[in-house]
């Protein structure tokens, strides 16, 4: 085109090495240009930092006259949110299979958006989670699922933008319903006036986590309950002053004693890793580093519905204290690497076996696929190819596999092996230096991605090691440790601090 | 196909009774008489018929013994040799020989081999499979396995004499007497 | 023994009386032999056909499900992530379940001299043949990878690896395989002798070829009853701690598990007793059918009838208290998880399922207890299938609830069967129906010289004993 119109018929690499030239300003042009294109980067381009100064006094001025009236939104007149997706963000990301399968943070729902409401609202409305109903506002309509959410306001719907878009792509096309049809541009973040009706047909929405009405369900609801203080154990500030042992007196259980001799692990390195649930924000980023690290297929929203998510590392959401207005837990779970693994005597073919460095490992073409192993996780960190869910991969997405990680074919079972091609590669390089493996040297794809730093991972028997400090911390546990099944993962306990005025656990007895 | 073919070798003398307790009276005269080579033939085992006709106890058992011990031991050298030397893996942080875990397989192998044991040498000793016997040129004979009762006395017996034998057996109640020959 | 001639009605007997002849109708060894062999020589009844041609379609329907299943993947199953085990294992556990009754009849009666035995020794064992196989098909099917089975044997191979001697299953795997091979073993040796029968009264030359070679050249000679007799009891005394060692292998299949609701010491017992329960049920029911179409109702008559109804009374009963004692430790333990597990199945999702199997399992046998309802042939008819579809529920009960709902809230996920599942289950049946009417058509169903054996007058001293 360029070459029509301007009679320039230079390539465009040229011309972008052109413009370039005239930013990089510096002596060796070459060495500058590669340097860029290699971080992907421009350092020069960052942007200047600003000191920003909060005049409270403006803000009280503009509370005051109270913007938001409590009683505004009405059953007929609903508050509407809209946010944009957590996993596809304003819908840019509407084609990209990894972020349609990630699951919200909260609701836990891929491939779809709903109208998310209180109980209290769906009860009035007469409608139920799958219940699809016509979403009117401003004289728009638009049909949408409904999924109920602990903790959402009452009258008040939230919605994700970034979805039902129809011209995006093979994977994004007609997934979920596009809000912006019914957003006003002089109301993008929140309006009222949206109401809501039953049309009394369902849509089937793919949810990772409490499946089939759990949070309605009493008998369920009462049983997480009581083992919510067992799986994440947390306590305030003060109470961890108080008491900073509280981790260890959760949960009682009978010496841990084997019948048999149990196998040393005293050779190093010895791997391990700390998930400090106190820094975790539930983002979810861990869960793509591994999709993306360990080439785990995307198998589509029938069989996230079935419940075969392939993610080896997931994030497990609690709610805790009143229904209405609960508190909220995330917590990252993967293969857990357990000394004395209740997988690895149940496979008939020793498919699973422990390596001497303390891995859980997987023979993968030695995998038959009986499933006991992940029948006797009690973690079910196991993932199965129920089908060749590699199958049908264009050639772009199978070049942009990790070439270190094994493809996995259906009927094989796979699991988090703490990225041991990773461990391989530093084994490999230590022994060629004649050293040995440096502390850091070895970042797991969840670690290196995590935002707040709440993985650590290396040599649990190396006591310069950063994660054998954090492992003497008192904050320290193991999930499940009663079972005697040795974790190698260990969480650190949550500590909430609350403001004391708007505290609502003022008795941690609640 | 009693027939009188002359290349034919006299095999024996088979002889019918009417009732399991005059085939069991007939078998201890036979014993008291001295034979040895002569069996009893009946549809089912009659009680009491080893002591009528002098048999010693079937020695099988002894075999059975010795092949479900090495059953056993098979079973256990195999895992043994399997987890602790051929392929050493950690598996849930236990003992490479794990003997609580092999008991299973150990009594399977023991029972399999004692099974097979007593099945093909039950075969053996009874120098199964035969399908071809003298016997079984007596058209009369095929009701053995109906009702009928047998007693058959082999040629090859020492004290065995055509017409003195014939003459013994019709004596001690054989109803029907019929010689029976190789091929 | 009494006198057998008032005892030829067979309608009225209520109270039994002690020493009642077991076989009724003046049978003589000539009789008997005429009755079963007849059965197999005659014409082939068009109601067999009927029923054969309903069998074939249903295992023409396993092949497809299988078939299918081999090309597209173990997902064309209802299973999920924390439901891996579904319908097949359930299938697989009643299978193995109905197949005992055939060994505890034809082995552990045996070894108690339990004469009244004999008439339902031989469809009970090859019932049990014709259930392992339909058992052994499940675990087959079941993997991911069903062309890599032969991973499972520990055979050299060029990769050098050899299974794993620690997993419940691999003891499954010898467990069940020698389970097979000393059934099969113990039906055929026990049918050699009516083998020989059917070649002596064969009439074409294809039948005594036939029965010629599979009779092996049995002549009925008390050397070789000798021997045979001390194999078949030596069969007998290896297959009753195999039979009671089976159930309790594939019961670690879930007892050396730590999911709640599987990690349970009391499940060896409990799964024998169920298996006994759940294959007295099967034998019932296939012997009523069976002694009224082919007429054997003077061989097995209903003091058979009775006698089964009793071991089911019992072996239901244990079942019963099984399930009252896994409830209890699951209190009495103060494990969140145990406990949830137990109030889960009766009271949660599966209420259901579990409702279906007390009913099933627990309150049909008590009606036994009633020597009346003992003898009424259509309702043992009825309970012996109740207890088939509650000792189904039982292992669904067990194998899905467990699972569906373990340690972390966050896994729990709901398991529905496919049609794929239902398909695969209903083909199963095709099968052992298929292989059933087969055996009843060619092969003596009754083993004609074990009950001459205890006919009175096969007693040599019969004629002069103490009267």
């Amino acid at each position: 085109m360029a070459a029509v119109t301007t009679g320039d018929d230079r390539s465009g690499y040229d011309l972008t090495r052109e413009t370039w030239r005239s930013i990089l300003t510096g002596m060796d042009f070459d060495r500058q240009w590669k340097r860029i294109l290699h971080d992907g980067v421009y350092e020069g381009a960052r942007g200047k930092s600003l000191q920003v100064e909060i005049q409270s006094g403006n803000l009280t001025t503009v509370l005051d006259k109270k913007p938001f009236p409590t009683d505004a939104a009405t059953l007929n007149s609903m508050e509407i949110v809209y946010q944009v997706s957590n996993s596809v963000y304003d819908g840019r990301f509407a084609n990209n299979g990894w972020l349609q399968e990630l699951p919200d943070p909260v609701t836990k729902l891929t491939w779809d958006n709903a109208v998310v409401m209180s109980h209290r609202t769906a009860q009035e409305l007469g409608v139920k989670n799958e219940d699809l109903v016509t979403l009117q506002h401003q004289g728009r309509t638009l049909r949408l699922p409904v999924w109920i959410l602990p903790g959402q306001a009452d009258y008040s719907v939230a919605v994700e933008l970034g979805y039902g878009r129809d011209a995006v792509g093979r994977i994004g096309n007609g997934v979920g319903a596009n809000l912006y049809a019914i957003r006003r541009s002089t109301a993008p973040g929140f309006d009222i006036g949206a109401s809501i009706r039953p049309t009394g047909e369902t849509y089937p929405l793919a949810c990772t986590q409490d499946h089939h009405g759990l949070d309605v369900e009493k008998l369920a609801r009462e049983s997480i309950r009581d083992r919510l203080p067992i799986i994440i154990r947390e306590a305030t500030l003060e109470e961890y002053r108080e008491n900073g042992e509280f981790v260890h007196e959760i949960v009682e259980s009978p010496p841990k004693v084997s019948m048999w001799k149990e196998i040393k692990y005293d050779e190093r390195p010895q791997w391990g890793m700390t998930i400090d649930l106190n820094v975790c924000t539930g983002c979810n980023a861990c869960t793509i580093a591994c999709q993306s690290e360990n080439n785990i297929p995307v198998v589509g929203k029938e069989e996230v519905r079935l419940g075969r998510e392939m993610h080896w590392m997931r994030l497990d959401r609690y709610y805790s204290g009143d229904p209405d207005d609960p508190e909220m837990v995330h917590q990252p779970i993967s293969c857990q690497q357990c000394e004395m693994a209740p997988c690895e005597q149940v496979c008939p073919v020793a498919a699973t076996t422990h390596t001497e460095d303390g891995l859980n490992g997987m023979t993968y073409n030695r995998c038959i696929g009986t499933r006991y192993c992940a029948n006797n996780c009690p973690y079910k960190v196991r993932r199965f190819n129920f089908y060749n869910y590699a199958k049908g991969w264009p050639e772009i997405v199978q070049m942009a596999r990790n070439p270190d990680v094994t493809v996995r074919f259906r009927g094989v079972m796979e699991k988090c092996t703490y990225c041991v091609q990773r461990i391989a590669l530093a084994k490999i390089a230590a022994k060629k230096e004649n050293r040995e493996i440096r502390d850091g040297e070895v970042v797991s794809a969840c670690q290196q991605t995590c935002p707040t730093d709440a993985i650590v991972f290396g040599d649990i028997l190396d006591p310069n090691s950063k994660i054998f400090k954090v492992k003497q911390q008192n904050r320290k546990y193991e999930l499940l440790e009663e079972l005697n099944i040795r974790p190698r993962t260990s969480f650190l306990a949550k500590l909430r601090n609350p403001n004391p005025a708007l505290s609502k656990r003022q008795n941690p007895k609640d | 196909m009693s027939s009188t073919r002359t290349d034919s070798k006299l095999f024996g003398l088979l002889v019918e009774f009417e009732t399991p307790a005059a085939l069991l009276k007939a078998a201890e005269k036979v014993r008291d008489a001295g034979y040895k080579k002569f069996d009893c033939h009946s549809p089912f085992p009659i009680h009491g018929m080893d002591q009528a006709m002098g048999m010693k106890r079937s020695n099988l058992g002894y075999l059975i013994a010795i092949f479900t011990i090495i059953g056993a031991a098979a079973g256990l050298g195999l895992q043994y040799w399997v987890h602790s030397i051929e392929y050493p893996h950690i598996i849930s942080g236990k003992p490479l020989f794990a003997w609580q875990a092999y008991i299973v397989v150990m009594f399977a192998m023991f029972v399999l081999f004692g099974a097979g044991a007593a099945v093909f040498g039950m075969l053996h000793i009874n120098r199964l499979p035969r399908l071809h016997h003298p016997v079984f040129f007596s058209d009369r004979f095929s009701k053995v396995t109906t009702d009928g009762f047998f007693i058959s006395l082999e040629a090859a017996d020492p004290q065995f004499d055509l017409q003195k034998t014939e003459a013994f057996l019709r004596e001690i109640g054989g109803a029907y007497i019929e010689r029976l020959e190789e091929k | 023994m009494s006198k057998i001639v008032e005892m030829t009605g067979d309608t009225k007997p209520v109270a039994i009386p002690e020493k009642q002849p077991l076989i009724l109708g003046n049978q003589t060894f000539k009789s008997v032999t005429d009755k079963i062999s007849g059965i197999v020589e005659g014409k082939t009844p068009k109601e067999w056909y009927l029923a054969f041609a309903v069998a074939f379609f249903g295992l023409l329907l396993l092949l497809g499900s299988i078939g299918f299943l081999v090309w597209d993947g173990v997902g064309i199953w209802g299973l999920n992530n924390p439901v891996g085990w579904g319908w097949a294992i359930v299938n697989f556990v009643f299978w193995v379940g109905i197949g005992h009754a055939g060994t505890l009849i034809s082995a552990i009666l045996f070894l108690f001299r339990q004469k009244w035995r004999t008439s339902i020794n031989r469809f009970a064992e090859a019932m049990t043949i014709f259930a392992v196989i339909c058992a052994l098909l499940f675990p087959g099917i079941h993997i991911g990878r069903i062309w890599l089975l032969y991973y499972f044997f520990p055979v050299p191979n060029q990769m050098g690896v050899w299974p794993n001697f620690r997993s419940p299953l691999l003891w499954d795997f010898f467990a069940v395989g020698t389970y097979f091979t000393v059934s099969l073993l113990f039906w055929y040796t026990g049918m050699i002798p009516d083998l020989a029968t059917f070649r002596d009264r064969a009439k074409t030359r294809i039948r005594k070829i036939i029965f010629g070679i599979m009779s092996l050249g049995w002549r009925g000679g008390n050397r070789q009853w000798q021997h045979y007799e001390l194999a078949y009891l030596v069969l007998a005394g290896l297959s009753t701690p195999l039979v009671l060692s089976v159930h309790s292998v594939v019961s670690t299949d879930f007892a050396t598990s730590l999911v709640p609701g599987w990690h349970s010491t009391i499940f060896p017992p409990y799964f024998v007793s169920g298996a006994i329960f759940s294959g007295f049920a099967m034998v019932m029911t296939l012997a009523i059918i069976a002694r009224r179409f082919y007429g054997l109702e003077h061989f097995i008559t209903h003091q058979h009838l009775d006698k089964m109804a009793k071991v089911m009374l019992l072996t239901g009963s244990i079942v019963g208290y099984s399930y009252a004692t896994e409830f209890f430790i699951a209190w009495y333990s103060g494990s969140e998880y145990e406990s949830f597990t137990f109030i889960n199945r009766a009271f949660g999702p599966y209420a259901w399922a579990y409702w279906i199997m007390i009913t099933c399992n627990v309150v049909v046998p008590q009606f036994f207890w009633s020597g009346k309802l003992r003898n009424n042939i259509a309702f043992l008819f009825v309970a012996s299938i109740l207890v088939n579809v509650g000792m189904w529920f039982e292992r669904f009960v067990i194998v899905v609830t467990s699972l569906s709902r373990d340690y972390l809230p966050s896994s729990w996920d709901y398991y529905s069967p496919t049609l794929w599942d239902i398909m695969t289950f209903i083909g199963s049946f095709g099968l052992f129906f298929t292989f059933f009417l087969l055996f009843l058509r060619f092969l003596p169903m009754i083993s004609m010289s074990e009950i001459k054996g205890i006919l009175p007058q096969a007693n040599p001293h019969h004629k002069d004993s103490h009267e």
